[in-house]
């Protein structure tokens, strides 16, 4: 029977986060149609920002994706690729796109650890635009040498297998203006973008992805950005940063030591790093999430990837619980340690092992006496319901402000699909995770595997 | 047990009541919004020839038309929309004839009404468009909406809305106190809002510059970057002296930018600053200023802390002739840690321009440069081991 | 005579009629006005000779071309603006009366034409097939003032932009990012391009270069019309060999002089 009510608690506690995320919306949406992004993408006053991509065999989408970086529209900021010492064509890409040449005697001024660096490269012609070419470390350490490159007070990090919107930058450093002493993080939206046409490094039609794979995290990725993040920034208890698009400011970054490396979830691990720190030297601060700044991502589209990635970020996570185990319930963290952390344990962590046992408990019940069965039934609905609710909960948000997706059929099918992803998608979510969670103890700390595509075939097949 | 189920089937209804009525919303929402594009397109397509007639006559010395036949709403907003689109592109007679013409389509009165309306959300939307029709008669009702909005994303909004809109200094000071009123450091911000002004912003400038508000005085001079204002030099003299930090540091950055004559000992006190802003704008002013006389200061200021005051000094330096130069080689040979990395980076970069120099002169110059190189470092490029620098201290200014 | 003939005679006196009332006005502004209706004419004309009898303005009147199937409507008094606005009232008018999509030609003549311009001009509207009211334009020369090449994302900047610089009798096309753009000043050789720095698919400073190594005989110059207030920005732009560069918001008779300062 606790089974029954821990889904309902959990369900519950997400809808009261989903509710802050209701009262925030209508703000949001108004302060995206009424700021004045055009006068401030031109303007001195502005920010400058390092942009950080780190590419690990990245060279089928590393030309389109730079392309995209490099026509953002923002007053000033520089592009910095890092080639994690890539085994396929990264780098000759890249040298043979924009022509770069090696700089004698770069001036490396960071001083984070990382591996060795083997050159960087620089073309006058593309005055914002740096490649750094390392040897192997990591996502991790990749950033870290690209902040050690930087010129510029915020940083931000992209994933190379994403694509931003043009506006995306000068929305999140609006945010960043708004309150510059205590903004240290501000996430991006991440959204799918199989499906969608691309073109010259930019999106140029939008719409649902066409396998089913990619269509399930678009509804996923809806749900926790949307229905989760605003009501978790609301109360500044993000834990989390998405990868693929964040900005940071980069003194607070090196005040925590840089990124981690060696495991992944580096991104989660920074935030929880921020707060620490911030809330350990009591400094006000925040830790701030723009949906109207958005970024598209390509998501796995076969059950390989897709659970090698799902896998990996079940160990991440873990192991960052594990390693901050001490602000659990640590008056000092505050909001982080009485909800923040607690929640990413009891309710994200430990879900699996909860629903596992509870339905273990209630098929042995049922078992023991058939009478019983409609129990089982109740179970399953209740599961079912409260997860369809929060489904509904976010197309709702996403249609009050942002509408990215405009036709009736769209709609329909994110419904479908919202229902479908309980039978099945759901259940791999929660076998990848103890999966992860397997990994982690048996120390295999692989990356698994992760196939690109590129961006024009993309748009062709998806 | 029993109720234990009632309360699961309690919690299966209720989810199953919000879903219905979710999907229902959804659905509503959505044929609505289409619709409303919809409309919006054709109205679009309706008026283009009004529009083709607007552009075209917006610069002849004649008095436009109103939008012909009566206007729905949806009809007011788009006409409103596109002639609030050419007024933020356009500048000078153009604009004012556009919103002549926003004002006598009564566009301007019906977001005055809408202003104060129960809903903030049409508040909030009024007020921008009122900024966007540069509506002066709105502002003191602005002033009032933003007094009782808390500082942030939609206080901005209305910010921007104000400054737009004024047509007194005082309305503009008003705002910005207001603005600033929430304690957060937000000068930058503020100072982009103000340059929205339509008065002149160079006398509003000077004019913040001698408020007794130090807040105002910062914004004032961070709005200064990229204006001109020679002006308001010897006010900058004056905050030169000023005793809020902030205020001082972008005070001698403008002051030093406006490439003033400086006495020998105002360099030794600034370049001994305890404040690197400082150190590092006068480094950068003294390559400028030709003051070949502060070649001694440079090098001692290239074991600066700060990056910046490193990279200035080397900078200037490189641009003080062949005494700079020398100075740099030196440096690069036989200075250590971070000021010979500093000197070493420019001197590559200098030599790396070899055949770029079109003018005589330039050439003459860079083969000085290039003779001095070669007795320094033998014609071998100077080694330096990339990425590890240890032992240097950290240096994450910027 | 046969009914071709009598008609074509009569056209002919038309054309020379307007144009003797054309010179009766001189001096005082003179607005002349075509519409073309491929098969309901005779409705077109009631419909028309309705409005123009409530005009305040006396003198107006519409005339019949039936071979042409074109109605001439005279506005004495008229500057272009009032009968600009005049034909887009009339327009919306026959559009509500479901009288198909009338094309219609307009001029305001200040020197009187020969009829045979006029007779051009009601050719023109016949031939259009655009729904958009056409304001008809003497061509000077063979090549007008100039080529421009109009670059910007945003499809109301680059529209107004064409429609003001169509007027003073430049010649121009549209890009809306750089690619279509390095495309068109290769195939089109613009004299002049107006371009912004935000561009898609490739950024503005990268653009310039690019278009400095084209293969073109003469490069076109580059005026760059921008959001961009950025002090290096602007100074990187001229080192690249920018002509000219005005920032947004911008004045258009500004424009207008530099431009004309570019091409001299």
């Amino acid at each position: 029977m606790t089974a029954i009510y821990y889904v309902m608690i959990v369900s519950a506690l997400y809808f009261v986060i989903m509710m802050l995320s209701f009262r925030n919306i209508w703000n949001i949406s108004r302060r995206a149609a009424y700021s004045a992004y055009n006068t401030l993408s031109g303007s001195e006053l502005v920010p400058s920002v390092s942009l950080l991509v780190p590419a690990y065999n990245e060279e089928l989408t590393i030309t389109e994706n730079v392309r995209c970086l490099m026509t953002l529209n923002y007053p000033n900021y520089e592009v910095i690729v890092i080639n994690d010492g890539s085994s396929d064509d990264t780098l000759d890409v890249l040298l043979k796109e924009y022509e770069l040449e090696a700089i004698p005697n770069p001036e490396i001024r960071g001083r984070l650890d990382t591996q060795r660096i083997r050159g960087v490269y620089h073309n006058p012609q593309y005055p914002h635009l740096y490649v750094i070419d390392k040897e192997n470390g990591g996502k991790a350490d990749s950033l870290n040498a690209g902040i050690n490159l930087s010129r510029y007070p915020l940083i931000s990090s992209i994933d190379a297998d994403s694509l931003l919107e043009k506006d995306a930058l000068i929305r999140m450093a609006r945010m960043y203006m708004e309150n510059p002493e205590e903004t240290v993080a501000i996430g991006g939206d991440v959204r799918i973008a199989n499906g969608c046409i691309i073109e010259n490094g930019a999106v140029k039609e939008v719409s649902l992805p066409r396998k089913m794979w990619p269509m399930f995290q678009s509804i996923e990725y809806l749900k926790a950005f949307l229905g989760g993040r605003i009501g978790w920034s609301h109360i500044n208890g993000l834990i989390i940063v998405s990868g693929a698009f964040g900005m940071f400011r980069k003194d607070y970054v090196i005040a925590v030591g840089g990124y981690r490396g060696g495991y992944p979830g580096e991104d989660m691990n920074i935030i929880i790093k921020l707060h620490r720190y911030m809330l350990k030297n009591k400094i006000p601060y925040r830790v701030a999430f723009c949906p109207e700044a958005v970024c598209w991502t390509q998501a796995p589209d076969s059950y390989h990837i897709l659970s090698n990635q799902r896998k990996r970020w079940g160990r991440g996570n873990l192991k960052n619980m594990i390693e901050n185990r001490d602000m659990l319930f640590n008056p000092r963290y505050k909001v982080m340690g009485w909800l923040t952390m607690p929640y990413n344990v009891i309710f994200e962590a430990l879900n699996p092992y909860f629903r596992i046992t509870g339905l273990l408990a209630l098929l042995g019940y049922v078992l023991m006496d058939m009478t019983n069965w409609h129990v089982l039934l109740v179970f399953g609905l209740v599961n079912f319901l409260g997860g369809y609710l929060l489904s509904i909960g976010a197309l709702l948000l996403e249609e009050m402000a942002f509408r990215r997706y405009n036709k009736l059929s769209d709609l329909v099918k994110m419904l479908l699909f919202s229902a479908l992803k309980f039978v099945g998608y759901h259940q791999l979510g929660v076998l990848w995770r103890v999966q992860g969670h397997i990994q982690y103890l048996q120390n295999n700390n692989t990356w698994g595997t992760m196939t690109r595509q590129s961006w024009k075939e993309k748009s062709k097949t998806a | 047990m029993f109720s234990n189920i009632a309360l699961a089937y309690g919690f299966i209804y209720i989810c199953l009541a919000m879903i219905t009525a979710g999907i229902i919303l959804l659905f509503c929402m959505k044929i609505k919004h289409n619709a409303a594009l919809r409309k919006i397109e054709a109205y679009t397509a309706k008026h283009r020839d009004y529009f083709v007639y607007v552009q075209m006559h917006l610069h002849d010395d004649v008095k436009l038309q109103l939008p012909p036949g009566r206007l729905d709403r949806i009809e007011a907003d788009v006409i409103q929309a596109k002639l609030m689109e050419w007024i933020e592109q356009l500048k000078g007679e153009a604009r004012e004839k556009l919103l002549l013409l926003c004002r006598e389509a009564g566009f301007v009165e019906r977001d005055i009404r809408s202003l104060s309306s129960f809903r903030k959300g049409k508040r909030i939307e009024a007020a921008y468009r009122l900024g966007g029709m540069r509506a002066s008669e709105a502002v003191p009702q602005l002033l009032k909406l933003l007094a009782r909005t808390n500082y942030g994303p939609l206080a901005i909004i209305i910010a921007r809305a104000i400054a737009k809109s004024a047509d007194q200094p005082e309305q503009i000071r008003d705002m910005l106190l207001q603005l600033l009123a929430s304690g957060k450091p937000i000068h930058a911000l503020a100072a982009d809002i103000l340059l929205e002004t339509r008065l002149d912003s160079a006398s509003l400038l000077r004019r913040f510059l001698d408020d007794p508000e130090p807040g105002l005085v910062k914004v004032a001079l961070v709005a200064m970057w990229g204006q001109a204002v020679p002006s308001a030099v010897p006010t900058l003299d004056r905050l030169v002296g000023s005793s809020e930090k902030d205020v001082r540091a972008e005070a001698v950055k403008l002051y030093l930018s406006s490439n003033p004559v400086l006495k020998d000992a105002t360099i030794a006190q600034l370049m001994n600053d305890h404040e690197w802003e400082v150190r590092a704008a006068c480094a950068q002013a003294l390559g400028r200023l030709h003051a070949a006389g502060s070649i001694p200061l440079l090098a001692e200021a290239l074991k600066d802390d700060n990056w910046h005051v490193r990279n200035y000094s080397a900078e200037s330096l490189a641009l003080l002739g062949e005494q700079g130069f020398e100075t740099l080689c030196q440096a690069a040979l036989h200075g250590t840690g971070p000021a010979r990395e500093t000197a070493l980076y420019r001197i590559e970069r200098i030599m790396a321009k070899e055949g770029n120099h079109e003018e005589v002169e330039q050439m003459v110059d860079f083969n000085k440069k290039k003779l001095l190189y070669d007795r320094y470092f033998g014609g071998a490029k100077p080694s330096k081991r990339i990425g590890k620098m240890a032992g240097v201290g950290g240096d994450y200014t910027a | 005579m046969s009914q071709a003939t009598l008609q074509r005679v009569q056209s002919t006196d038309l054309y020379d009629e307007l144009e003797q009332e054309a010179r009766q006005h001189r001096g005082s502004g003179f607005a002349l006005m075509f519409l073309y209706s491929a098969d309901r004419l005779s409705e077109m004309k009631d419909a028309v000779r309705g409005y123009v009898e409530q005009l305040s303005a006396s003198g107006a009147q519409v005339r019949e071309d039936a071979a042409m199937r074109t109605l001439a409507v005279t506005l004495p008094g008229y500057s272009l603006d009032a009968a600009h606005y005049e034909a887009l009232l009339l327009k919306q008018l026959l559009e509500e009366q479901r009288l198909g999509e009338p094309r219609i030609t307009l001029a305001a003549l200040t020197e009187p034409p020969a009829s045979s311009v006029i007779k051009q001009m009601a050719e023109a509207t016949r031939l259009s097939t655009s729904s958009d009211i056409y304001i008809y334009t003497e061509q000077k020369s063979e090549r007008g003032r100039g080529r421009i090449l109009i670059v910007d994302q945003d499809a109301a900047v680059r529209d107004f932009l064409h429609i003001r610089l169509a007027m003073q009798g430049y010649e121009t096309l549209q890009a809306a990012d750089g690619l279509e753009a390095l495309d068109l000043i290769v195939k089109w050789e613009p004299d002049l391009m107006i371009t912004e720095l935000n561009l898609h698919g490739i950024d503005g400073l990268p653009f310039i270069h690019h278009i400095q190594q084209l293969a073109v005989k003469h490069p076109p110059k580059i005026v760059v019309l921008t959001e961009k207030r950025v002090e290096q920005t602007i100074s990187q732009c001229f080192e690249s060999g920018v002509d000219d560069y005005v920032t947004k918001p911008f004045s258009p008779v500004e424009l207008d002089a530099r431009i004309r300062r570019c091409l001299q």
